[in-house]
């Protein structure tokens, strides 16, 4: 895994969305870049905004890619708040403008544009997996 | 993100370019913000340089397109790009805001 810690993460989202787009395994293909970008900013936003309660922390990024299965793995690890984001409910999709609330989409689009997302709590740390499948684009 | 808001007579055409997201959402709702205190909006926008949103650019659309309706007024996008397209439809925001 090709990963680094940032610390602290106050005003560092761009920094950190950055590191990881740039990693060699992400894959070329514009259509797959746009998901992947979306679903990393809006997770690693999570983690920047609400992980630590306005305190200083760490976040440890990482990407690795599975050169068979071509599945691509981002990892998002932190010792803030235990969260876990999937818990959270949808929302509701269909509600008319007047009705719907503002906000609540982030973890919703990384759910939709992924191919998968898990979480779990260990040692102490939130570790965030989400995997998309790079198949058919990588030469 | 560049925000161009052009008024004539009876109409407010918008043109967004370039990416809104995490570190330009604030200014895109700041450069935005005259379009909210218009009396009876009719407002146009062209999309066909906007590249990129996230939910905060999402946000920003969510509140306009309510300041809009309260103010028994109308809005449309166009020329929206095919993955941003995407990300209003699969959060349903293709079926609250009009789409051309």
């Amino acid at each position: 895994m090709i990963k680094k810690r940032f610390n602290p993460i106050t005003d560092k989202s761009s920094e950190i969305i950055a590191f990881l787009m740039a990693s060699p395994d992400m894959p070329n293909d514009l259509d797959l870049r746009f998901k992947i970008e979306l679903s990393v900013e809006e997770a690693v936003e999570n983690v920047v905004h609400y992980a630590y309660e306005g305190g200083i922390g760490w976040l440890e990024a990482g990407t690795s890619l599975d050169h068979e299965s071509l599945v691509l793995t981002i990892e998002l690890r932190d010792a803030g708040v235990p969260f876990n984001p999937l818990e959270k409910a949808d929302p509701d999709v269909k509600l008319s403008a007047d009705q719907r609330q503002v906000g609540g989409l982030g973890i919703y689009l990384c759910k939709k544009m992924m191919d998968s997302i898990e979480y779990h709590y260990e040692d102490g740390n939130n570790v965030l997996i989400m995997r998309k499948i790079v198949k058919d684009l990588k030469k | 993100m560049k925000v161009t808001i052009n008024k004539q007579n009876e109409k407010t055409l918008v043109t967004l370019e370039g990416r809104i997201d995490t570190t330009n959402a604030d200014q895109f709702q700041h450069d935005i913000a005259p379009l909210m205190d218009d009396e009876r909006p009719n407002i146009d926008i062209d999309c066909s340089g906007m590249t990129y949103t996230s939910s905060q650019g999402l946000r920003v659309f969510l509140l306009l397109q309510k300041s809009v309706m309260a103010h028994h007024g109308t809005m449309v996008m166009r020329n929206m790009d095919s993955r941003v397209k995407e990300v209003f439809d699969i959060t349903g925001f293709s079926n609250i805001i009009t789409i051309l």
